[in-house]
Order: structure tokens, then sequence, then C-alpha cells
């Protein structure tokens, strides 16, 4: 059977749903910033394979801004989560209500 | 040969990106992604972007996820490595599988309904290639380019911000 | 377009100044008192420096392609309504750009010494700044809507700069009063631009930006149907910047700020904006002969009306103010009767002289320990020598007086008034020339002659001016002397230079009267040139009018020096009633206050606060969302648990139930 176009988004779907699952299972925090690389790696794919449907480059370049992005919130996050764990000695989210109030 | 390398590729990363999220140890669900992130690589490669597959190599593995382990083992504490508690409780997984579960019968029936999209003709000459993606980056989106300097610049910014103890901060 | 260097220098005229109130305006206090001082005074010379280069330039150009454009941008670009952020320079403006930023200039360097020892200081010349750059956007700007920024530029910095001494509750309400009444006129000058607007849109051609003045001018025959309308209201704008009945009454108010700003805002520049943008629409204003009749009837009411009551002020301010709004009724006169050209030049010798005249009364004000009224002060021309000399010539010059630049100019309007069949107007004017001839030597008498009235301590302050302020005097005094030698009359030998110079912009006026009209004004036109070659009847009325105002002069000095008691005979003639009705200024105000001010004060306190404001407004919007928010907020509230995976289970359930809708809706 031919690959198709089709069965990169399949794939693309099904490694989005695995990461959007893991981001509300997961009380890691920094497992979960992990789900959201991994869904946007997702989307990654979805942006290379309507590049290549279409011939045109552009979904490369975003490829690489959605790196830089990725990238520029990995380094906020877990700047962020470092902060907490030496405040609160814990990234689990359940223990961090502080927003309740 | 294309067919076989989608196949073994696609299933790798998903069993990667399972066991990502399974896995109860930090460390390991860190490895595990960079396993499905090397995979994602190859699938870029088969779909003609083997610059964008490269930077993947570089940009994902080599710096973000080294990123994570060095957070990871700076953290370290018993608490990251064992998840003594259960990630829910049993009766909300319906709850959580909804969502997931909706999309993939819709993504299914779609599928059914409207069959398979073949990608069709060739690509130009010279797609992907370093040369051709560095053209548009700088040219048509030279803008785009640029502010994601900023965005990158913000962020190391922030970070040092965030990271930096509160009363050595330059304005307090 | 083959002039790119000095396009360029337009928008730094404009620009240099606004530089110089940022600096000004933002470092404030942290700038030292004489930097301040060097940056403002310097940004205006700078500016006044650029403008006698573009003049040059423009002068250097055959006359018919006297036009300098600098378009930086285009502001508004919406289709077809196209209006660019562009200056422009023609022979009008030219004159306007040196007279402004000379007489600023001077201003400025005067107001270094009179404000020296204001804790504002800064802060004022921030202002002072801002001015130039606004009255500057005004005058260059190269459409109506750029002149309309700077008009209300300059009403902005005028409502700022009256209430300078904003802890004394009488200035701030002055502002207040200005910044309304202006309003007033702003909103016809709005309407009147939105009319032109939707009048020529339908008929512009590509790229023609809307309200540009030259496309303007080129469909000034699409505009002929609406002429009326649009002139009448352009006019309503230009009597509350120009203090024109029946808008005046915030000028003489205005005189609560520094002395300085008077000078510069309310007596030699903003004020005449007014009659600037008349003259700039002067190929509408044409077009519509009722509009004409109404601008110079105002005008020439305003003018006497004015005048008469500046008889009978005490503030030596006042007087002036007064005066100021008699001789803006002048230029309107001018601009009414067809003659733009007289109107600008008076425009420009009045500026020398009224600015000189305000600096003098301000060094006055300053030797007097900020006494304004007349009454106390007298016997000064020994002890201000300087001050005492400029202000005669000052006033000389007001007074009309041979050879000085009032005559020329005032002379000019009288005649152009008198040969375009208007002698009703003409006599008003005559009047009203030597009511200014007797008023101003009154003002002189009592400041400068006879003994001082001050008490003692008063007395012992007074001093002649620093050099700050004395050199502009003296420089505006010279103008004063001479600036009215540009403009000598043909039958006097002289080139009316002044009216060639502005030929080119008002020659376009009459050639779209001659094809709105036709040939029958251009019979008209010939019969007007004719009585124009018969030059007995000018000699006779400049002389008439010469004569008229010494008399005038003879008159104060009989009644004010020699104390002829006619003066008290005045105040009591008929029961006083005459003298009460000037010196309360004919209850104008009052009037307002009664049927305006006090209708509208009742209105909003019933009807607004109680109803509306109350009612509506914070009954039923405001504490009625409140409530709304107050519920929704419970209701939320439960959903705001602090489980970060909870939430992001509802982005997940929130995405799902996105993508199924798109999916089964289209």
């Amino acid at each position: 059977m031919e690959v198709t176009l089709t069965h990169y988004l399949v794939l693309a779907t099904l490694l989005f749903l695995t990461g959007m699952t893991g981001f509300v299972v997961r009380r890691n925090a920094i497992v979960m910033l992990m789900c959201v690389e991994l869904m946007l790696c997702a989307v990654n794919i979805v942006f290379v394979a309507f590049s290549r449907l279409h011939g045109d480059g552009g979904g490369h370049v975003f490829v690489l801004m959605n790196f830089a992005v990725a990238a520029a919130e990995a380094a906020i996050g877990l700047a962020i989560l470092v902060e907490i764990f030496r405040r609160r000695r814990t990234v689990d989210v359940d223990d961090l209500k502080a927003l309740m109030e | 040969m294309e067919t076989i390398l989608f196949w073994l590729c696609g299933a790798l990363m998903v069993l990667g990106g399972v066991m990502t999220v399974t896995q109860r140890s930090a460390v390991i669900s860190a490895v595990w992604l960079i396993f499905a992130f090397v995979c994602a690589a190859g699938i870029f490669a088969i779909l003609d972007a083997p610059f964008v597959a490269i930077m993947q190599v570089l940009v994902y593995v080599g710096a973000i996820m080294v990123l994570f382990l060095f957070v990871i083992m700076m953290l370290q504490g018993p608490v990251l490595d064992n998840e003594k508690r259960r990630l829910l409780k049993l009766p909300l997984w319906p709850a959580v599988a909804i969502p997931p579960v909706a999309v993939l019968v819709l993504v299914g029936g779609w599928i059914r309904r409207t069959g398979t999209r073949d990608f069709g003709g060739t690509v130009p000459e010279g797609f992907g290639q370093p040369a051709a993606v560095a053209e548009l980056l700088l040219g048509r989106y030279l803008l785009a380019f640029e502010l994601v300097s900023i965005v990158l610049l913000v962020a190391i910014v922030g970070a040092l911000a965030i990271g930096k103890e509160a009363r050595k901060l330059p304005w307090k | 377009m083959e002039s790119h260097a000095n396009e360029i220098l337009l928008r730094w005229i404009v620009l240099v100044p606004l530089l110089g109130a940022a600096a000004n305006g933002l470092l404030n206090r942290r700038l030292p008192k004489q930097v301040s001082g060097l940056l403002a005074c310097g940004a205006v010379g700078v500016s006044f420096a650029l403008s006698i280069v573009v003049f040059l330039r423009l002068a250097g150009m055959p006359v018919a392609e006297r036009f300098l454009s600098d378009t930086v941008t285009t502001w508004i670009g919406f289709g077809r309504l196209q209006v660019d952020l562009a200056f422009a320079l023609d022979p009008l403006n030219a004159v306007m750009a040196l007279v402004v930023t000379g007489v600023g200039f001077l201003i400025h360097v005067y107001s270094l010494g009179y404000m020296a020892h204001d804790a504002g200081f800064q802060r004022f010349f921030a202002y002072l700044n801002l001015f130039i750059f606004a009255m500057m956007t005004l005058v260059l700007g190269e459409n109506l809507l750029m002149l309309f920024v700077g008009w209300e530029g300059v009403g902005l910095c005028s409502y700022l700069l009256i209430s300078f001494w904003f802890n004394d509750e009488a200035n701030a309400a002055a502002g207040k009063k200005a910044f309304i009444v202006n309003r007033i006129g702003d909103f016809g000058f709005l309407l009147g631009m939105f009319l032109i607007g939707v009048t020529v849109l339908p008929h512009l051609g590509a790229g023609e930006g809307l309200l540009s003045f030259r496309v303007l001018q080129h469909h000034a025959g699409a505009l002929a149907p609406a002429a009326t309308a649009i002139c009448l209201l352009l006019f309503l704008g230009a009597t509350g910047k120009s203090a024109q009945i029946p808008l005046f009454i915030w000028l003489p108010d205005a005189m609560a700020g520094p002395t300085p700003v008077s000078a510069l805002i309310h007596a030699a520049t903003m004020v005449t904006a007014g009659v600037y943008m008349v003259a700039r629409m002067n190929f509408l204003f044409v077009l519509s002969p009722a509009a004409m009749n109404v601008v110079a009837i105002v005008g020439a009411a305003t003018a006497i009306f004015a005048a008469t009551i500046a008889l009978t002020q005490n503030d030596i301010k006042k007087v002036l103010a007064y005066s100021t709004v008699s001789q803006l009724g002048y230029m309107m006169l001018a601009c009414g009767v067809g003659a733009f050209a007289v109107g600008i030049f008076h425009v420009m010798t009045h500026a020398f002289f009224k600015a000189l005249l305000f600096l003098g009364s301000g060094s006055v004000i300053h030797a007097m320990s900020n006494e304004q009224d007349m009454r106390v002060m007298g016997g000064l021309r020994k002890k201000l020598p300087v001050t005492w000399w400029t202000f005669l010539v000052g006033t000389l010059a007001l007074a009309g007086i041979f050879p000085l630049a009032g005559f020329f100019s005032k002379d000019e309007i009288l005649w152009k008034a008198f040969s375009s069949g208007n002698q009703v107007l003409w006599a008003i004017g005559f009047v009203a020339a030597g009511l200014t001839a007797f008023y101003m030597m009154r003002l002189l008498v009592l400041t400068f002659f006879g003994e001082n009235r001050a008490s003692p301590e008063v007395k012992h302050h007074i001093h002649e001016s620093p050099l700050t302020m004395t050199l502009p005097l003296v420089v505006l005094a010279v103008l004063s002397l001479v600036g009215g030698w540009v403009g000598i009359p043909h039958f006097m030998g002289g080139g009316a230079h002044f009216e060639q110079w502005l030929e080119p912009v008002f020659a376009g006026g009459h050639h779209v009267v001659e094809a709105a009209h036709g040939a029958a004004d251009a019979a008209h036109g010939a019969a007007a040139d004719a009585v124009h070659h018969d030059t007995t009847m000018e000699w006779i009325l400049a002389g008439a009018s010469l004569a008229w105002g010494i008399l005038g002069l003879l008159l104060g000095w009989l009644v004010y020096a020699r104390r002829l008691g006619v003066a008290e005979g005045a105040r009591r003639l008929a029961g006083g009633f005459p003298y009460r009705l000037l010196e309360h200024k004919y209850y104008v105000d009052e009037a307002y206050e009664a049927t305006f001010i006090r209708p509208g004060y009742r209105l909003s306190k019933t009807v607004l606060w109680k109803w509306i404001d109350a009612g509506l407004i914070d009954g039923i919007l405001v504490n009625g969302s409140a409530l709304v928010v107050a519920v929704v907020g419970s209701v939320v509230r439960l959903f705001q648990n602090g489980m970060v995976r909870f939430y992001a289970w509802s982005i997940t359930v929130g995405v799902t139930v996105f993508v199924l809708y798109l999916c089964f809706s289209g």
C-alpha cells in the first residue's frame, strides 16, 4: 500500500492525541512540558507533509519558526519550574494549587 | 523503500510517544522522547525535507531535550523519579479518554468517507535543501524570521529574569 | 518636483520646534534654565533660518511655478479617499511662515528675560515650542486636514498657555473658556471640511489627495453649488480662532496668560489663523458672494465693536486685546471685499506692531511688579526709555500714521472696501480707525505720562527690562517702522511688491470666478481696473485717514493729558448708560450666560444628570452589568478549582468540541 498524505496526517493525529492525553494525565510538570513538545512535533509533521503536497517550502519555514517557539517555551517553562521547585520543593502540579484563590 | 521507512519510523515514533507518556520516571520519559524525535527526523527526511530533518535532530535532540535532561538532573529528588501516587483516580479515565477517542472516530469516519489523498506530482529541484529554505527565510519570510529572533531574545531575557534570585534583580 | 533638497527642508521647519518641545517637555526640571532657553530659542531660530532659505528658493523661481512641496507619507489611503501627510510652500504661506517663525523667535528671546524667575520656565518653553510646531503645521500643511491638525494644535497650546499659571482659578477658567469657545468654531470648521469632502469626492481623479488645496482649487467648479454653505461653516471656524463676532469673547480673557503668550499667540500668530484660512480658501469664498458679504460685514462690525469697548478698559492688556480683536476685524473685512492680499499684508504688519505693543506692555508690567491696571501707572517715560520709545512706534503704527507699517496696510484695506463699492463698510472701518488712534493715545498717556500713581514700594522697584527683553522690542520697532514699505501702493509711486508677491495665489481665485460666472464679470473687472487708475480718490482717502488718525491721537492727548474733563463728562453722558455699556463690553458675556450657559446648565442638571446619568447609566448600565458579572462569576467560580490538569482537560474538551463543530457545520 502506497504511503499517502493521509497516512502522515493520521500519524500526526496519533502523536498529537498522545501528547494531549499525556498532558492531562501526568502530574509531573516536566513531563507535561515534554508532552507539549510532542504535540508541537506532531504539528511539524503536518506542516512538512502539506509543504510536500504543494511543493512549497513555506511549511519548512514554519517548522523552523516552531522550533524557535518550542525552544523559547522550553527555556521559559523550565526556568519557571526551577523557580517553583526552589520555593516549594516539588514540581507536582496537584500540589500547586495557588491559582485556586 | 519509502513505504518501509514510513511504517518503521511512524510505528517507532508512536511507540516513543506512548512510552514518554506512560513511563513513571521523568528521565526515562525524556529518553523515549528523544527516540521519538529522532524518528520524526526520519519522517521529515522521507518527506523531502532534509534540512528540517537535520534541524530536528540538532535543535530538539541536541538542545531542547538536553535542556530537559539537565533540569531533571538539577532538580533530582525522589518526587521526580518515582510517582508514588496513581496518575488518576479510576472514575476519571473515561472523561480523559472521551476527547481523543472522539477525534479518532471523527478522523476514521472522515477517511472512510473521502478516501485517502495522494501527494501526486513531483517536487521542484532542490526542494527542502538548505539553500531553498534559506532563500525563503531571508526573502519572503524575512519579517517572520526577524520577529522570531525577537521572540528568542525575549525568552532569553525572561529566563534570566525568572532564574535570578528576586532580590538580586537590577530594578529591585 | 525639481528641488528635492528644499522640499525636505519644509518638514524640518515644522519638526525642529517639535524636537525642542520634546526635549524641554520630557526633561523639564532636569534641564538647567539656560540650556532649556537656549534649546527653545535655537529650535525656533533654526526654523526661522530654514524658512528664509526656502523663501529665497521660492523667490528665485519663475512666478508661475512658485510652489514647493514635501510629501512625507500617505496619511489616509482608503480607496479614492487619499490624504497625504504633506507640506507645501507657496507665496502665501511663505509670508506666514516668515512672520510666525520670525516674530516667534523674537518673542522666545523676550521670554528668556520675562520668564527668568518663573518656576515653570522649562514647561513654558516646551509649550511655546509646541505652539510653533502646531502653527507651522497649520501654515505649511498641504491640505485642509493638515491645516486642521495645526488648528487644533494651536488651540491646545493656547489653552495650555492661557492657564499656564493654573494655580489661579481665574486663569484656569480663562483657558477653559478659550478652549470651549474655540470648539464651537472648530465644529463649524469640521462640518465645512466634511461638506467639502462629500462634495468633491465623486469628482476626484486617481491619485488626487482629497483635501489638498491644489486639488480643491482645480475642482472648485464642482464645489460651486455648495460654496455658500461650506464657506459659512469654515468662516464659523475662523470667527472662533480669529475672535470675530460672535465668538470673540474668549480673546480678552485669554490675557490671563503670560504676556509673551499674549503677544505671540493672541496677537501676532494664532489669531490670524482664521484670516489665513479664509485667504487660503479664497478660491471657494469668491464663488459665494453671500459668504463674502457675511465675512466683510462681520469683519467691519467686529472692528468697530471691539474698538468701542477698548475705549473704556483699564487693564493695559485688555485694551490691547480688544484692539487685536478690532484689527482682526479689519483683516476679515479685507478678505470679505476680496482683497485677500491686503488682508495678509495687515496680518504681517499687525504681527509686528501688536507683538511690539504686547511685549512693551509686558515690559511695563514687569517693571510695575505685575500691575496691569493703567490707573496706577503713569510717568514711566523717563524710567523705561527703551520701552517708551518702542511703544510709541508701535502706537503710531497701530494708529496708522504715515509712514509706519500700519498706515499702508490699514489704508489699503479701507481703500479696497471703498473701491469695491461698500461705502458703508468703509465708513465703519474709518470710524474705527479714529477710535483706534484715540484709545491708543489714552493708553499711552495713562501709562507713560503724568505722575506715577503706584504705591511707593512698587515705585521703588521700577526698572528698565534686561537686554533679552529690550532687544526684541527694538527689532520689532524697526519692523513696525519699515515693515509697511514692502507694500507701498502704486499711486504713491511704490511697487505694491507685497500684492504682486501674493498674486499667483489669489489670481487662481479670480480665474475660478471668471470660469463660474462667465464673461459678465470680466467686464466688471475691467471697470474696477478703470477705477483703479484714477488715483485722485485714493489720495483723498489716504489723506483723510491719515488726518483722521492724527485727529484721534490729538483728541486722546487733549482729553487725557490735558484733563479737559471731557472723559468725566463722557462717563456721565446720558445717565452714564453708554459708558457702562462699553465698560461691561456690551454685556455680551452676560447675554451668553443667560441664553446658552444657564439653560445648558439646567438641562444638564435635570435631564442629563438626574435621568440619563444617574438613572440610565448608573442604574441600568453600570450596576446592571456589575450584577450580571456577579451572577456569572458565582457559577464560573466552580471551574476555578486550582487543578492545573483540570484546566488542561477543559482545553482538550473545548478544542474537541470546536473541531467537531467545524466538521459538521460546513
